[in-house]
């Protein structure tokens, strides 16, 4: 069960019918929050893909259970797409790369849950910025933390909430995921 | 807006229906500015008397029970889904007057208007599609 900020039930729907209504259910989103859209339709699965494409929206992935499937889509954010980023400590994913797998690295992707579960580094620990503020602790503070989330711009924000908790060595992979070649995990299960 | 659709329904069938409808609210759900003209048999596509009973095509009247096992949504209800989108209908008025139609006998917020009217909107509109 992956948790998002919103379930949208379309089963037995037709075309365009699943469409229609996650147009409507995305209306009543946030910007960035998550979308889990059930659907019997099994051209929901490319309808889903391209429609995301063609609005701006996130398609992060589906999964399947028995005839019903999950897709899940992240609303546009446009706050993201704008390249300042302003903690002084970045790292690229080439160095990401090289330092991650030290004893004294932790990996924090601050991505949705539905977006972790579509593809994250091997080890990385998922805390959503949402929930940074009352997870942090779960961090061990005397380690390096390299903050991850798709386009460097939530791990800003999420790098200086560590820095401010008293975190001393935090960089933010300002690359992100989305161009992240590494080696990925799933568990969209 | 993301595009701009651009549909002339000219057949009056329930086969003709769905084609129309089905890709209309599919295009405004992704974004797209859409109006469909509607015009000779097409008409009866928005035709309050005739829109909730249209006739399957000759010879396919089997297909009937796979429309109802299919959960696909009655065509009154694709046309209030389509309004709710902001799909703009056309009526086109040469083939009501040659019907003998006022515009009362269409469902509500329909425009009346000539083929320019039609291809004012079509003129830069990047799907053109004939029903």
């Amino acid at each position: 069960m992956i948790q998002t900020d919103k379930i949208l039930d379309a089963k037995g729907l037709a075309c365009p019918m699943p469409i229609v209504r996650t147009k409507k259910a995305m209306k009543e989103l946030e910007p960035g929050q998550v979308i889990e859209v059930q659907a019997t339709d099994k051209g929901s699965l490319a309808d889903m893909k391209a429609w995301a494409k063609s609005s701006g929206n996130q398609y992060l992935g589906t999964s399947e259970e028995g005839d019903v499937l999950k897709h899940y889509l992240r609303k546009a954010d446009q706050l993201e797409e704008k390249e300042e980023v302003s903690f002084p400590h970045t790292v690229t994913n080439a160095e990401l790369q090289e330092q991650m797998d030290r004893d004294d690295v932790i990996v924090l992707d601050v991505r949705e849950p539905a977006e972790y579960a579509f593809g994250h580094i091997e080890g990385a620990v998922s805390i959503p910025l949402g929930e940074l503020e009352n997870r942090a602790q779960e961090l061990d503070a005397e380690k390096e933390v390299i903050v991850i989330c798709r386009t460097g711009n939530r791990s800003d924000f999420a790098a200086k909430q560590l820095a401010e908790k008293g975190f001393g060595r935090v960089k933010n992979a300002v690359e992100g995921m989305s161009q992240w070649n590494g080696i990925t995990e799933q568990n969209n299960t | 807006m993301a595009g701009k659709t651009a549909i002339i329904a000219s057949n009056g069938t329930l086969f003709d229906a769905y084609k129309v409808y089905n890709i209309a609210t599919a295009a405004a759900a992704s974004d797209h500015e859409v109006a469909i003209f509607f015009t000779f048999e097409g008409l009866n596509l928005i035709n309050k008397e005739a829109y909730g009973q249209l006739p399957l095509p000759e010879g396919k009247e089997q297909i009937a029970e796979g429309f109802a096992k299919g959960n696909v949504p009655a065509i009154p209800e694709l046309v209030e889904m389509a309004q709710e989108l902001d799909v703009k209908f056309i009526g086109c008025q040469m083939t009501m007057d040659l019907f003998g139609l006022e515009k009362e006998a269409f469902v509500d917020g329909i425009d009346v208007g000539g083929a320019v009217t039609f291809l004012e909107f079509a003129k830069d509109a990047d799907v053109t599609l004939t029903f």
